[in-house]
């Protein structure tokens, strides 16, 4: 008789599976950034390396074009107001949100849930519509796109750190009001250093949600110096002349990474000594991404 | 406790400012799609709700009705995104099986890889496509070296060589590509949190691995199955850049296309706003089953 | 060491959540130095009167008064009592000194003050030369110190402990029972403790108050509670308990008890009259030979004998039906009977007690330390 199967072994269908799912994911993304480095003008095939479309090309370089870096200037902008804005705005409406009770909390919990669900492209109607009737005074534009990207990351805010206030718990406050701290000092000496990890994946997400986003920015844009990074992709994805749009890309990505990192090591740092939860997970906003369950 | 109003107040700001951006916006959407135009065609908007006209919606529905102008773009946009979150459905559920329950040492490798795409930015991602997939591209010469083009062709799938030259397939594949991440995740969360023994015990009592997850693995695993379909099905109805950098053809042209077009570039914004409501309405069907569910659970994680 | 005396007081304090009636106009009053423990199954409102004097809840009637002065309106950042809860809630992101010093700063003491009272804190409660450490760092027993120091330090006239040993293994809890007992008579103050544990109650209180369903069901000391227990609910919740039904009828001082055939005396437990439910505590149950004639012996046959190491629990059904539990300790002999054995039980007066209330017995009754046999349980 031959010798069964052992069932015990590892599924190695499903890992096969599994493998080819995910070289299939990052392969083309590799690809695009290897065709950055190219040393030829070609987007389709290999040309040796070189620099020269991040900024040794004197005219059509990342660095030397100014549609190119330009766009990289919009969208840092976006990134970094967004995050300055939205990261505390959702922090306050996530404590308050936890301990409203009663009238006016469903009403006040749909509308933090919402945004997540909602197509970024009714989002972008509706605020394009909002700015070119009754917001006339402040118009398309940078600021427009700003507010554009904080709505639609608020909530992911909200969820990370009514997320970490859960874990956290009532009693951390009521220990610290029984020994005498008034409600600030609460806030202040006990929720906020606790609420560190939880700011930190804030901003990082917002960072990246707006890095990302496209629809939003497209719609509220106001001309050529709003136009954001992802905007120069897609106006140029099929047409583009050289490799240029792939660094600038690279450039993106090497960016939205290295602030990866520095959440992460942030992260680390401030809750050393302290148990609880994978630090990637957590950092990577992962559990909220999945609670939430944005697509943004 | 702090009293009651201290909470209320730290929550004022972020509601006002969801409450204007995120309401008054869509109602904004409401009043040019109700409203009016002027003579060059700019929307005038109706916020008095007895002001209403009824005008554009009711063109906008009869365009998206069956027999209308843009009832094949519906259908086409229904038939798209369902064949891909079939295919989304086929290739998640066992990566997402694997990672959370079988991968073992690797699984950490493994969820950082799954992971990946969510930081890489959605247009960068079809961006390296539109660079293999174009004529001279690498998976362009593999793909029909190995003769796909012409079995696509064949199968009626496909017309030509040309993968970005309007082809369906490209962008039902391009679709489940950007999606796929965001299905997983979801997935992979409700799979991990499923209970080994649950799996043993099913075992014990005599069912075969097939029964078991058939039985067990599969009804446990199913809400975040639907939580996984809800959250990539809403964003593909709004999707307008995967058709146009994957196939910019009007015969690919989905519901998305359209209210760009309408929104973005013509006289017809009101016509575009009537149809977002539209949209909206359908899509909310979605989100209601979907924030049930989440709230479900938040309550049980109180 | 404390500022104020540390007497408190309630009057008819309600609390509700929705449709429950947390706690359910409780009168009580806990003079100063007192060890008082709330007792009862989870549910029974303890932790909320608890957290209602500690300030976390808002009552919806009733007054709480601290050394006479009602604070039921007072925020609990202003009230002289201070808590140890059941998960600690230390602070993580604190050191062990850190945590302590947490609440002094609200004191507005000198620099030099404020550290020589942490320290003392900690010998106090045997923390010396972890001041550096965090909380994770810690064993279970090692945080339970630091919570109680954090709140010690501050010199609360009344101390309030949630089921502070809840998450310790068996034998630590029995250390640390002795130690917080050490630290109450020491420091004089006021300790009101939670806890669903008896074995704790009666270790260390000086009173105990039985709770259930948000009203105290009965408000003793220890033995008392034991010996004498008001209720049936009583009389599970704390060790194992017969409930015999039984027809009472006044005698003089005492109570005669009609069962079946039989009629039994109880010494000088209430004035029942009519249906009753008598009760005896297993190991005051007595084994005799069969034959053995006397007052307050009823024939019976042994059912089941289990033997539990220290002692053997011996299941004995009476001629009138009824199923009783006697504990006969093991005194290294063989056992003295078996299976099918004919006895006589004994039940002195003395131990016979009569209940009067209505004596379903909850099914929490099961958190005693032996599974209560029901009188009623079927043959």
């Amino acid at each position: 008789m031959k010798l069964r199967r052992d069932p015990w072994g590892h599924p190695r269908g499903l890992a096969l599976v599994t493998w080819i799912y995910i070289i299939w994911s990052l392969a083309p993304v590799i690809m695009a950034i290897r065709f950055a480095f190219n040393e030829g003008r070609s987007r389709t095939t290999t040309q040796g390396w070189s620099l020269r479309w991040f900024w040794q090309d004197p005219t059509l370089s990342v660095f030397h074009d100014p549609s190119l870096h330009s766009a990289l200037e919009q969208s840092l902008t976006l990134a970094f107001f967004a995050m300055l804005i939205a990261t505390p705005l959702g922090i306050g409406l996530a404590l308050g949100l936890q301990r409203w009770r009663g009238r006016g909390s469903g009403i006040a919990n749909g509308l933090t849930l919402l945004p997540l669900v909602t197509p970024e492209l009714v989002f972008a109607v509706g605020l394009f519509m909002l700015f070119t009737t009754a917001f006339k005074f402040i118009g398309l534009g940078t600021t427009a796109q700003v507010i554009g990207h904080v709505t639609f990351s608020v909530s992911f805010v909200v969820v990370i750190v009514r997320g970490r206030l859960q874990t956290i718990g009532s009693d951390m406050e009521e220990a610290a009001a029984d020994l005498g701290a008034p409600p600030w000092e609460v806030v202040r000496r006990v929720l906020i250093p606790l609420l560190i990890p939880a700011i930190g994946a804030s901003l990082l997400i917002v960072f990246a949600l707006s890095i990302d986003d496209f629809v939003v920015s497209q719609y509220l844009a106001s001309g050529a110096d709003t136009t954001t990074v992802p905007m120069r992709i897609y106006a140029q994805a099929r047409a583009a002349p050289t490799p240029a749009l792939n660094a600038l890309a690279t450039i993106m990505l090497a960016v939205t990474l290295l602030a990866l990192l520095l959440a992460y090591l942030v992260f680390r740092f401030s809750t050393r000594g302290q148990k609880g939860g994978s630090a990637i997970g957590q950092l990577a906003g992962l559990d909220a991404r999945i609670d939430a369950g944005g697509t943004k | 406790m702090a009293p009651r109003w201290v909470w209320r107040l730290l929550s004022a700001p972020g509601l006002l400012f969801l409450a204007v951006f995120f309401l008054v916006a869509f109602y904004a959407v409401v009043a040019v799609g109700l409203g009016n135009v002027t003579t060059q065609f700019q929307p005038v908007p109706h916020w008095n709700p007895l002001d209403w006209n009824v005008g554009y919606l009711r063109e906008a529905l009869s365009n998206l009705a069956p027999g209308g102008q843009m009832w094949p773009v519906v259908v086409r946009t229904v038939l798209y995104i369902a064949v891909a979150m079939a295919l989304t459905l086929l290739i998640g559920y066992p990566v997402a099986y694997y990672a959370a329950r079988c991968a073992g040492r690797w699984s950490g490798l493994i969820l950082a890889l799954l992971v990946l795409p969510f930081w890489i930015s959605y247009i960068m991602r079809l961006l390296a496509w539109t660079n293999l997939l174009a004529s001279d591209g690498y998976a362009s010469e593999a793909l029909n070296a190995l003769g796909v083009d012409r079995l696509f062709n064949t199968l009626g799938l496909m017309e030509g060589d040309d993968w970005l030259g309007g082809q369906p397939v490209t962008v039902i594949i391009a679709l489940v590509y950007g999606y796929v991440p965001f299905f997983i995740l979801p997935l992979y969360a409700s799979l991990n949190r499923l209970d080994q023994r649950l799996i043993e015990t099913s075992r014990d009592l005599g069912a075969s691995a097939a029964e078991t997850f058939r039985r067990v693995i599969l009804p446990l695993s199913r809400p975040g199955i639907y939580a996984g379909m809800v959250l990539i099905a809403l964003p593909m109805f709004g999707d307008y850049f995967t058709q146009d950098l994957m196939s910019g053809s009007p015969n690919t042209n989905m519901v998305g296309n359209i209210i760009n077009g309408y929104v973005q570039g013509g006289p017809d914004k009101s016509l575009g706003a009537a149809m977002t409501m539209l949209l909206s309405a359908f899509l909310l069907i979605f989100m209601a089953f979907y924030l049930r569910s989440l709230r479900r659970e938040q309550r049980e994680a109180e | 060491m404390s500022e104020g005396k540390g007497d408190i007081r309630l009057e008819g304090l309600t609390k509700r959540f929705g449709d429950v009636t947390a706690v359910d106009g409780i009168d009580l009053h806990v003079p100063s130095g007192e060890f008082f423990t709330m007792l009862g199954p989870s549910g029974c409102g303890k932790t909320t009167t608890l957290r209602l004097i500690a300030g976390f809840e808002r009552p919806d009637a009733g007054a709480i008064l601290l050394d006479g002065a009602d604070m039921s309106r007072i925020p609990p950042h202003k009230r002289n009592v201070n808590t140890v809860f059941q998960s600690y809630a230390l602070f993580p992101h604190k050191s062990v000194e850190d945590n302590i010093a947490f609440g002094l700063r609200y004191k507005k003491l000198p620099r030099e003050d404020a550290r020589r009272r942490v320290q003392e804190a900690m010998d106090l409660v045997r923390l010396g030369g972890l001041g550096a450490r965090k909380p994770a760092q810690l064993s279970g027993g090692q945080q339970q110190r630091v919570a109680l120091a954090r709140a010690l330090v501050l010199e609360p006239p009344v101390l309030l402990l949630d089921e502070p040993l809840g998450a310790l293994d068996a034998r630590l809890r029995v250390d640390l029972q002795v130690e917080l007992k050490r630290i109450q008579e020491q420091l004089e103050i006021t300790f009101i403790y939670v806890t669903h544990d008896q074995d704790e109650a009666l270790t260390m209180s000086d009173r105990v108050a039985v709770m259930r369903d948000g009203r105290i069901e009965q408000c003793a000391a220890p033995r008392e509670l034991y010996e004498e227990p008001a209720t049936a609910f009583v009389a599970n919740f704390l060790g194992a308990a017969n409930l015999i039904p039984v027809q009472a009828h006044a005698d003089g001082d005492d109570t005669a008890l009609t069962l079946g055939s039989f009629t039994l005396r109880s010494a000088g437990s209430g004035h029942a009259d009519g249906a009753a439910m008598a009760m005896i505590r297993p190991e005051y149950v007595r084994l005799e030979p069969h034959g053995t004639t006397g007052e307050n012996r009823v024939p019976g046959m042994v059912e089941e004998v289990v033997y539990l190491g220290f002692h053997q629990d011996v299941r004995v059904r009476l001629a009138t039906g009824t199923l009783l539990r006697a504990d006969v300790p093991n005194d290294g002999d063989a056992v003295e009977y078996e299976q099918g054995d004919a006895v006589a039980v004994h039940l002195r007066a003395k131990n016979l007690r009569v209940l009067t209330e209505d004596a379903s017995v909850p099914s929490s009754a099961a958190t005693g330390h032996f599974a209560a046999v029901s009188a009623a349980e079927p043959a």
